[in-house]
């Protein structure tokens, strides 16, 4: 009997060579170690082996089981591998083809530039409120110390609605909104579309959007060096750090003194070019104390009370920002344009 | 204004350099917007006197000269110009001389590209010079003779020195309220006070009380309106001859942007530039009775002014009169019956102080903006009359040969108000926000020319000059002293920040996630105008009942409404990048839409998109997904599923008056709560044909004010997730093809069947056997208990009871 499973040993080895398939070695499965094979024959034969040998005969079919199977799991095991290799190779991607395209948009370069501004203003504690577009004669020109013949108030400057209804020229309307109905100290800014009779060109449109900002606080708290300061830092966020300001008195119907600002050519960083003029500045916004008459349109008390304003156009910041010089870019809507803007270029 | 800084000099010394007067007057309120160098376009040009003139021998037109130019030397020129005479004194360019205009005005205009002046042989006579035309040396475009100088000029000198070349003309933009600085005397008061300089008055004429001359030369006055007219002065003159102003005189004008005429205008247009006070002339011979009567024009009558132009008055215009007729439109322009011509031998000079918005109004009706009327609109000085019929009177005695005839006639009904401002000098500190020496502060107010008196250690009393209308409240000192220290001296400081959280922007927050939820699925922002043609307000009426806005006052007939929808404005971007050969366009705008209510204008929020093209690609060799009406609906899901409570929205086959411009089977109102919000659908093929748009385009528009009121209701209750096993059945329904897939869907939601947790299309199969009248709807209803695992059993009985109550509902049969 040893002898006979020596034999089954040496055969079963010798058919489960490396080559062996699988077919092959399923039938040596079941031959050797199946319910009927030749390890379960010798077993049920147990009987006729003398007592003595018993258990080096036991010893001996769990050792050849022990084998074959082991023999069989390394080539099972070796031939996944040989299937895994096969079908990995068979999976290889081109992977330098382009990815599934995602639809994907982005936002105008005016919303990115809108978006930017009062990003900082919200981080100076400025509060953003929007106003109406559709305004009367004393929001948009009265209550802001407009003569009553002031030529913006004429057809050829001013859009205007029937029943006495107008287009706001500039976003200032807000300051006397917000006044109207609220109470200082107030920190707010205003952003929104303002409409002049101006031609659809390189230089204009009737359709521009302004942010108008104020802050407003008992007299003796909030003073020109106040203004000063919020719109120096905020040229410096917007700009870059380096961006040089400087105030220039000038005049508006609705401040009290009056300042234009400028900022050092972003072309020639202040060494004169053409952009500028030669004069190493560009202006960028209007500002001021807010006019006593103002606050008296609104019901203030000038002596209580004082503020300053600013307002700013937010196609001519981004031309200048973005160094191109045509505002028709904005209302075209050519996709070449706006794609260059699908990072928030605008707002970087 | 332009101020040419040789004119400014006569007025204030300066030791500063140009530019720095240019940066200086920059930051204080009178921006230099461009700096003009002039040099003489000529070179060795010298004046000469002409000694004598003899016919050419061979050449009619042409004349022999002799021409002494003094030390430059003495020269034989052959001359055609018609002017030239003995005695006159003359420009000599010499040979060797350089014309940058060249002779006849041909050359470049670049003196170094000018070749030196050959001596020519003309006709047989040489010439060794060339007496030159204010053409050839590029002062004007008069080339009609030679130039003529002054009798007085020495022969000999440099002609640029004659002329005062090189000099710098600044060009300075003055504001409204700085009147006062549109005259070069004006200007220098102001630099005088910013560079703390000394000023020289300008030379003005004694007047003698009374004047020889007869009764028969007075002038009388009368102001019949005395509200538009406070202040009227009136200046005869007589022994006038009117003849060409001098060179240096016609200079200065045209230096300043003006045409010279003759010696007596050129003097009233030379002292408004200087003193800012416009001057009329009348011819004193046309004035009946020597009478002026300053009155209201008469209701709807007709004026020739100079310029030869017919003019309708009415009687809100001043002008100006004699007993009989109207002379001038006041302030404005002078009529032809009074005008002052070659004959002229006496005239009346008048200077007069105008109301400012009687003057604009009447100009800007007329459309005739002049010199003068710009002046009066912003207001001149109140009380400069006298002083420059004053300067006038000096001219015209020096240049016109003319004297005073009669006493100056000067009234002033109506004096100005006396302002005086009471300053706190603490409050001045406040409003900078930096402490100033008093000292300072009064200082720099005298230097304006306010009186300033001290009321008490904290205040002063200032009285602002007559020329400075603008300065009524402290505000307007502050912004003076702040103004003349320079603004850069005040401090830039940070207000103390208050810790509170500002309030929430709802209506921001909801546009930004819309944006943010747009650019997601794929839409790009767009920004139209909101201006529309009467025709995209017809073809893309309002989501709400509204008249279109109509602006009263457009700039073309296609922009001459505001937009009911941001539809229109979204397909004309889609077609301007389709004829840039754009094959996919997606683009969204959130915007303001108008109309006109009963109640009056209105403005309200919209948010709309177009979608043309490929919409999403499958990657290398896939078919794109194109978009369709389900593209934007899908996008809309999308973006309301994170907007608005689930299960809110429902979406319905649109009924056709509804939105003319959507394709009537492939459009669907959007409802929330059974409001109304919006539509979803594609382009009408008609309004796609009428609009140019070749293939199909898919739009959307919802009203963001109502989005708005509906995603405030959003919120969540926040549930564990199901303990126990969903049970799906699937069913599919022969229904008749016209039914909705969503009426299926509801009929399974309102049925009864507690159990049931979901209920999903998930297939619509027509053809087959099923006949052209009915179609399949596949169905997968999920049913679930909170509390136990479903038995099959149980399941299927909910399920079959539902089905059965479904298809009665909707007269269905079971597929099987």
């Amino acid at each position: 009997m040893k002898a006979q499973l020596e034999e089954i040993r040496t055969r079963a080895l010798g058919e489960l060579s490396d080559e062996a398939d699988e077919a092959q070695i399923e039938a040596v499965r079941v031959r050797v170690l199946g319910r009927s094979g030749e390890l379960t024959e010798i077993m049920r034969r147990m009987r006729e082996v003398p007592p003595a040998e018993k258990p080096l005969v036991g010893r001996l079919v769990n050792e050849i089981k022990n084998e074959v199977e082991a023999r069989i799991a390394q080539l099972v095991e070796h031939r996944r591998r040989e299937a895994l290799s096969r079908s990995l190779a068979e999976a290889r991607l081109d992977v330098t083809l382009p990815g599934l395209r995602m639809p994907r948009g982005w936002s105008h370069p005016l919303t990115q530039t809108r978006e930017r501004m009062l990003e900082i203003f919200e981080a100076m504690g400025f509060e953003v409120v929007e106003t109406q577009d559709l305004e009367d004669d004393f929001h948009n020109f009265g209550a802001l110390n407009f003569p009553p013949d002031h030529p913006a108030r004429e057809m050829q400057d001013t859009f205007f609605l029937p029943g006495g209804m107008l287009l706001r020229t500039h976003t200032s309307n807000g300051q006397i909104r917000v006044m109207e109905r609220r109470s200082p100290p107030l920190a707010i800014v205003c952003p929104g579309n303002c409409y002049r009779r101006d031609e659809l060109s390189v230089r204009a449109s009737p359709m521009f959007s302004q942010i108008e900002g104020f802050m407003v606080d008992r007299a003796g708290v909030i003073s020109m060096a106040h203004l000063k300061g919020v719109i120096a830092e905020f040229l410096r966020a917007f700009f870059g750090p380096d961006t040089g300001v400087r105030f220039r008195a000038s005049f508006f119907p609705f401040t009290e003194p009056s300042a234009e600002v400028d900022i050092s050519c972003l072309l020639c960083k202040g060494a004169g070019c053409r952009v500028c003029k030669q004069s190493g500045w560009t202006e960028i916004l209007g500002s001021g104390m807010i006019h006593p008459n103002v606050l008296r349109a609104v019901g203030y008390d000038p002596m209580q009370y004082a503020g300053f304003a600013f307002g700013m156009g937010i196609e001519r910041t981004s031309l200048l920002k973005l160094g191109v010089d045509d505002m028709r870019l904005f209302f075209e809507n050519d996709l070449r344009f706006l794609a260059q803007f699908r990072a928030g270029e605008a707002a970087s | 204004m332009k101020l040419p800084l040789s004119w400014l000099g006569e007025f204030v010394t300066l030791e500063a350099d140009g530019e720095e007067l240019c940066r200086r007057l920059t930051v204080a309120g009178l921006e230099v917007e461009a700096v003009e160098h002039l040099k003489p376009a000529f070179l060795d040009v010298y004046t000469a006197e002409v000694r004598a003139v003899e016919r050419h021998p061979n050449a009619d037109r042409l004349s022999v000269c002799d021409v002494d130019a003094g030390v430059a030397g003495r020269y034989r020129v052959v001359c055609g110009a018609p002017n030239v005479r003995a005695g006159m004194k003359a420009a000599l360019a010499r040979v060797g001389a350089r014309l940058a205009a060249g002779a006849h005005g041909s050359g470049s205009g670049r003196i170094e590209e000018a070749p030196p002046l050959e001596a020519a042989v003309i006709r047989g006579v040489r010439s060794e010079g060339m007496l030159c035309s204010e053409l050839e040396l590029a002062l004007s475009k008069d080339h009609e003779g030679i130039l003529e100088l002054p009798a007085d000029t020495p022969p000999g000198v440099a002609l640029s020195e004659v002329l005062g070349l090189p000099d710098t003309v600044l060009d300075i933009a003055i504001t409204p309220n700085r009147g006062d600085c549109l005259s070069v005397y004006g200007l220098a008061r102001e630099v005088a006070a910013l560079f703390d300089a000394p000023l020289r008055q300008p030379h003005f004429l004694e007047l003698e009380a009374a004047p020889a001359g007869s009764e028969r030369d007075r002038v009388r006055v009368r102001i019949e309106a005395p509200e538009l007219c406070p202040r009227y002065a009136a200046l005869p003159m007589s022994g006038i001859s009117i003849r060409p102003s001098p060179i240096w005189l016609r200079r200065r004008l045209e230096l300043c942007g003006m045409r010279g005429l003759n010696n007596v205008v050129d003097i009233t247009n030379y002292v408004m530039l200087e003193l800012g006070q416009p001057l009329h002339a009348f011819d004193a011979s046309q004035i009946r009775e020597r009478e002026i009567v300053v009155r209201r024009a008469e209701r709807d009558s007709a004026f020739t002014t100079l310029d030869g132009v017919e003019r309708r008055l009415n009687a809100s215009d001043l002008v100006i009169a004699d007993r009989e007729r109207v002379l001038a439109i006041a302030g404005v322009m002078g009529g032809r019956n009074s005008e002052v011509s070659e004959t002229t031998t006496a005239i009346i000079l008048e200077s007069a102080y105008f109301e400012p918005a009687s003057i604009a109004r009447t100009a800007r009706r007329l459309g005739l903006r002049s010199e003068s009327s710009y002046r009066f609109e912003r207001g001149i000085d109140r009380a400069g009359q006298a002083n420059a019929l004053r300067r006038a009177a000096e001219l015209v005695q020096q240049l016109a040969g003319g004297r005073v005839a009669a006493p100056l006639v000067d009234l002033e009904p109506r004096p100005a108000a006396e302002r005086r401002i009471t300053v706190d000098l603490g409050g001045v500190a406040a409003a900078l926000g930096t402490r100033l020496p008093d000292e300072e502060i009064k200082r720099r107010l005298r230097a304006v020319g306010v009186t300033v008196t001290l009321l008490d250690p904290n205040r002063i009393e200032a009285v602002p000059p007559s020329f400075r209308p603008d300065l009524n409240e402290t505000a307007d000192l502050v912004e003076e002293v702040a103004r003349l220290k320079g603004l850069s001296e005040i401090p830039a400081e940070l207000p103390v920040r208050r810790a509170g959280v500002l309030p929430p922007n709802r209506d921001r927050a909801l546009a930004r996630k819309l944006r943010d939820l747009l650019t997601g699925c794929g839409l790009v922002e767009a920004r139209t105008l909101a201006f529309v043609a009467p025709e995209d307000n017809r073809h893309f009426p309002s989501l709400q009942a509204s008249r279109p806005l109509v602006v009263t006052n457009p700039l073309s007939s296609e922009l001459s409404e505001m937009r009911a929808s941001l539809l229109p404005g979204l397909l004309g971007a889609l077609r301007f990048n389709l004829n840039r050969e754009a094959s996919a366009v997606h683009l969204f705008e959130i915007g303001k839409v108008f109309g006109e209510m009963d109640e009056g204008a209105r403005e309200s929020a919209r948010v709309a998109g177009v979608s043309f093209g490929d919409y999403a690609y499958g990657g290398i060799g896939q078919a794109p997904i194109k978009s369709g009406f389900f593209t934007v609906k899908g996008i809309l899901e999308a973006c309301l599923s994170a907007l608005l409570p689930q299960g809110a929205v429902s979406y319905e086959p649109i009924e056709s008056p509804q939105a003319p411009y959507l394709h009537p089977g492939r459009a669907a109102t959007i409802k929330c709560g059974g409001e109304l919000i919006g539509l979803v659908g594609e382009l009408h093929p008609a309004e796609a044909l009428r609009l140019e748009i070749s293939a199909p385009c898919s739009l959307f528009e919802l009203d963001v004010t109502l989005l708005a009121v509906h995603s405030s209701k959003l919120y969540h209750t926040i549930v564990p997730p199901p303990r126990f096993p969903a049970v799906r059945r699937d069913v599919a329904l022969v229904v008749n093809k016209t039914l909705a897939a969503g009426e299926v869907l509801k009929a399974f939601w309102t049925g009864n069947a507690p159990m049931l947790e979901s209920v999903e299309l998930f297939d619509v199969f027509e053809g087959g056997n099923l006949g052209d009248e009915k179609k399949s709807v596949a169905v997968a209803c999920r049913y679930r208990s909170a509390d136990r695992t479903l038995t099959d059993e149980e399941v299927n009985r909910t399920h079959t009871g539902l089905v059965d109550q479904v298809a009665r509902k909707l007269g269905a049969s079971l597929r099987s």
